[in-house]
């Protein structure tokens, strides 16, 4: 093979010095080609750098979006005691109602199964807001019902707390009322309801501010109960440092929930009926 | 009677009775023309107060022009009176009753102060003037007259009162040009010499507004009875100009002349370094949102090389207030209105670099230049279908795993379902809007667990922010759903507005 190859290139001394010339052409461009692509990588750097200028410490838990945008206001035992509710008002006064931690739902044990949106005269879940100028939004007063939440045991009207027009119900509820129990907060909320300023004014009179609350609240935040991420949650506004950990908190439980549901499926097939039990204190 | 080779001055008025020189043929034409109209309508009109040029336009068979522009006022009066070789009428002439002294080149003016001028290329050189204090810089015009409504009720009593008299009189059967045609006929090609621009329906307007001197004192024209005289002379015809069928006015017009250049374009691409700077000026209750707009600091800087009254700002989409416009900046034009000079890009490139260099460094602009009719193509361009690329610092609940990164990253033309933000549901309609995320990159961050750098390129209307944390679940699939735990935004930056072939 190799002298093949030798004879080739002492045969062929102008085409060596062609393929000479190509192969220095050839490698000129892969410089030029390796230049580009450090040029683009270059940049690339520097973008990288100015995209991260920025951040002087990121916070092991920063604020949340609702945090940061909306002023929490609740509103407790409204027409009947232990329905304690939220009102999240945005910066362009739209309001976000749901569910306050220590509603009595969440004592039920099983916590919420069921959520209907067909209350009072209409069903609120069909109801189809348009354009700009919110066409057809049901006006709604604050005793207004909004659903109806149900648990094992019992049933709780849930009304709008704020006077104004109602936007959107959250229907994903209607398929995941499990959302109520895990993040009535976020992912759980009930319905955004647009109130007229003037409306606003007079309503904000009856609602307080999460520390009024907390302190309100104190009792049935520091309870024992049923369910357990809410149960956190309610730890969390109680020792007040924690509200920013607590999903983090939530990850860990769950994954050590995921392992001791595991134990239990290991004892169970040794036949044991030893139980495993994960308890958080205050 | 003529004497040919005097120059062509075309004004006789001082030589002796009424015996006329005119030195060239366009001056001998409006003379023959005079003579041929007739002098019985004639008469009548002189003692009615119209005036010699109206009388033209009125009478004359042939077509009212230019030639007539050079010819005085009093010049043309001794050739339509008839040859009793009277004196030229060394009177002031008073206001004609049609015109009411627009085609007599008599006008007050700002100051009101009378301005007379004789023939067409002096009350040229007054507009001129007039114009020149604009501060325009131009090479071709268009001009546009306004005159009161009175001169058309005036010009058709008149024409009533000729059509009762001489009904069926060739000359009264065609149609007659309008004052304001007229006067434009008259000077056009004098302000053409005096601005030494060319005439053209350009970006450049002269409005020549006319306006009755007693509209200021009273503000009232027509009364209902007037009107309803002028109706019934209208069906009757009527052989006599009836006092109350037109409208007496004893003063000339106030002239007021107003320039306008229709606006012109700039178009460039800015970036916004600053998380504190809007895109436009941003006002609630008195207070301004932010440090500064782009638009007023871009604008602001151009404005005064165009000496123009105003801007308008448009860009190719726009990014919240927190959000920095990097990598290769986002199309933008500002519209200047009635700008009076035009910069050189000698001078843009200077703006663009005061822009750039400035201490604060909150906005940059590269690309700065002169843009025609084609600006609005080019905006278009970079509208709903264009993909746009972002980063963001984002973080979640738990620590980043190798199979987050690779899960993300994996995710090519991902359909997203996005409910109108909470954060603009108030002046929004409530959608359900679906959206493109083409790709997506995860880059760790040093010394942070729980915090990555998301590089993402979407289809144009995404909302990113609510896409990371799920805008309480009105955003699906979301940063959180995909990675099974809560996801928050920290910073978003733009890195690619793509654009056509740039």
């Amino acid at each position: 093979m190799e002298e093949t190859q030798n004879i080739d290139v002492t045969k062929n001394p102008e085409a060596e010095d062609a393929i000479e010339s190509t192969k220095q052409k050839q490698s000129e461009e892969v410089e030029h080609h390796c230049d580009e692509q450090q040029k683009q990588s270059q940049e690339e750097d520097e973008l990288r750098k100015l995209l991260l200028s920025d951040i002087e410490e990121l916070p092991l838990s920063p604020p949340s979006a609702t945090q940061l945008n909306f002023v929490s206001y609740f509103i407790t035992d409204f027409t009947k005691p232990g329905h304690d509710h939220y009102i999240y008002r945005h910066a362009n006064g739209l309001c976000v109602i749901g569910l306050a931690p220590t509603h009595r739902a969440f004592k039920d044990q099983g916590g919420i199964t069921n959520i209907d949106f067909n209350v009072g005269k209409s069903d609120r879940s069909v109801l189809k807001v348009s354009g700009k100028r919110k066409k057809n939004a049901m006006r709604s007063e604050s005793n207004t019902a909004l659903c109806k939440v149900s648990t094992a045991n019992d049933s709780y009207i849930v009304r709008c707390c704020v006077k104004g027009s109602l936007l959107e119900v959250n229907e994903r509820l209607m398929k995941q009322p499990q959302l109520l129990n895990s993040s009535a907060d976020r992912e759980g909320y009930i319905a955004i309801i647009m109130p007229r300023p003037a409306d606003w004014t007079k309503n904000k009179e009856s609602l307080i501010t999460l520390e009024e609350y907390k302190e309100k609240k104190q009792d049935i935040l520091l309870e024992p109960y049923f369910s357990d991420i809410p149960h956190l949650r309610r730890l969390a506004l109680m020792s007040d440092l924690s509200s920013r950990i607590v999903s983090q908190i939530e990850y860990y439980f769950r994954r050590i929930r995921a392992m001791t549901d595991d134990i239990h499926l290991i004892l169970r097939s040794m036949g044991s009926s030893t139980t495993v039990e994960v308890q958080v204190n205050s | 009677m003529a004497d040919e080779t005097k120059p062509a001055s075309g004004d006789s008025a001082g030589l002796s009775n009424g015996l006329v020189s005119h030195g060239d043929h366009k001056s001998r034409r409006v003379y023959q023309a005079a003579r041929s109209l007739h002098s019985g309508a004639v008469k009548d009109l002189l003692s009615l107060g119209v005036c010699e040029r109206c009388i033209f336009r009125l009478v004359s068979v042939e077509a009212f022009d230019s030639d007539l522009s050079s010819v005085s006022a009093s010049t043309l009066r001794s050739w339509l009176e008839s040859g009793d070789e009277e004196a030229a009428s060394s009177e002031e002439s008073s206001c004609c009753i049609v015109c009411l002294g627009v085609l007599q080149f008599v006008f007050s003016d700002a100051k009101q102060t009378l301005v007379r001028s004789e023939c067409g290329s002096d009350y040229a050189a007054r507009v001129t003037d007039l114009v020149k204090e604009e501060g325009h810089e131009f090479d071709s015009f268009g001009l546009e007259v306004y005159v009161p409504a009175t001169i058309l009720e005036n010009e058709r009593a008149v024409l009533l009162y000729l059509k009762g008299k001489y009904n069926s009189e060739s000359w009264l059967q065609s149609e007659k040009i309008s004052v304001k045609d007229a006067l434009k006929v008259l000077v056009l090609d004098p302000l053409k010499v005096s601005l030494g621009a060319k005439s053209d329906s350009s970006s450049f307007q002269i409005r020549l507004t006319y306006s009755k001197a007693s509209d200021e004192a009273q503000g009232a024209s027509e009364t209902t009875r007037e009107r309803k005289k002028r109706k019934t002379d209208e069906e009757n015809g009527s052989t006599s100009m009836s006092e109350n069928s037109f409208e007496k006015v004893y003063e000339p017009c106030i002239l007021s002349i107003h320039c306008n250049k229709m606006p012109i374009f700039f178009s460039g691409r800015y970036f916004k370094y600053s998380r504190n700077v809007s895109q436009t000026r941003w006002i609630i209750d008195d207070e301004r949102m932010g440090e500064a707009s782009v638009e007023e600091l871009i604008g602001g800087n151009i404005l005064p090389a165009c000496l123009g009254d105003s801007y308008k700002f448009h860009a190719a989409g726009r990014e919240d207030i927190d959000v920095r416009m990097l990598g290769s900046g986002r199309p933008f034009l500002i519209e200047v209105q009635n700008s009076r000079k035009c910069p050189s890009q000698q001078s843009l490139t200077e703006i663009e670099e005061k822009i750039n260099k400035s201490e604060k460094k909150l906005v940059g602009v590269k690309d700065l230049k002169f843009i025609g009719s084609q600006c609005w193509a080019m905006m278009r361009e970079g509208e709903a279908e264009k993909q746009k690329q972002y980063a963001a610092i984002v973080w979640i609940a738990r620590p980043v795993e190798e199979k987050d990164i690779d899960s993300i990253s994996s995710l090519k033309e991902l359909k997203i379902l996005q409910k109108t933000p909470v954060r603009v549901l108030h002046r929004r309609s409530p959608l359900e809007r679906e959206r493109t995320i083409h790709w997506m990159k995860v880059e760790k961050i040093k010394g942070s667990s729980h915090y990555f750098l998301l590089h993402l390129c979407t289809q144009a209307g995404t909302y990113i922010k609510e896409f990371v944390h799920g805008d309480l679940g009105r955003t699906t699939p979301s940063m959180g759903s995909i990675l099974g735990c809560r996801a928050e935004i920290i910073q978003l930056d733009v890195t690619d507005v793509k654009m056509g072939d740039s």
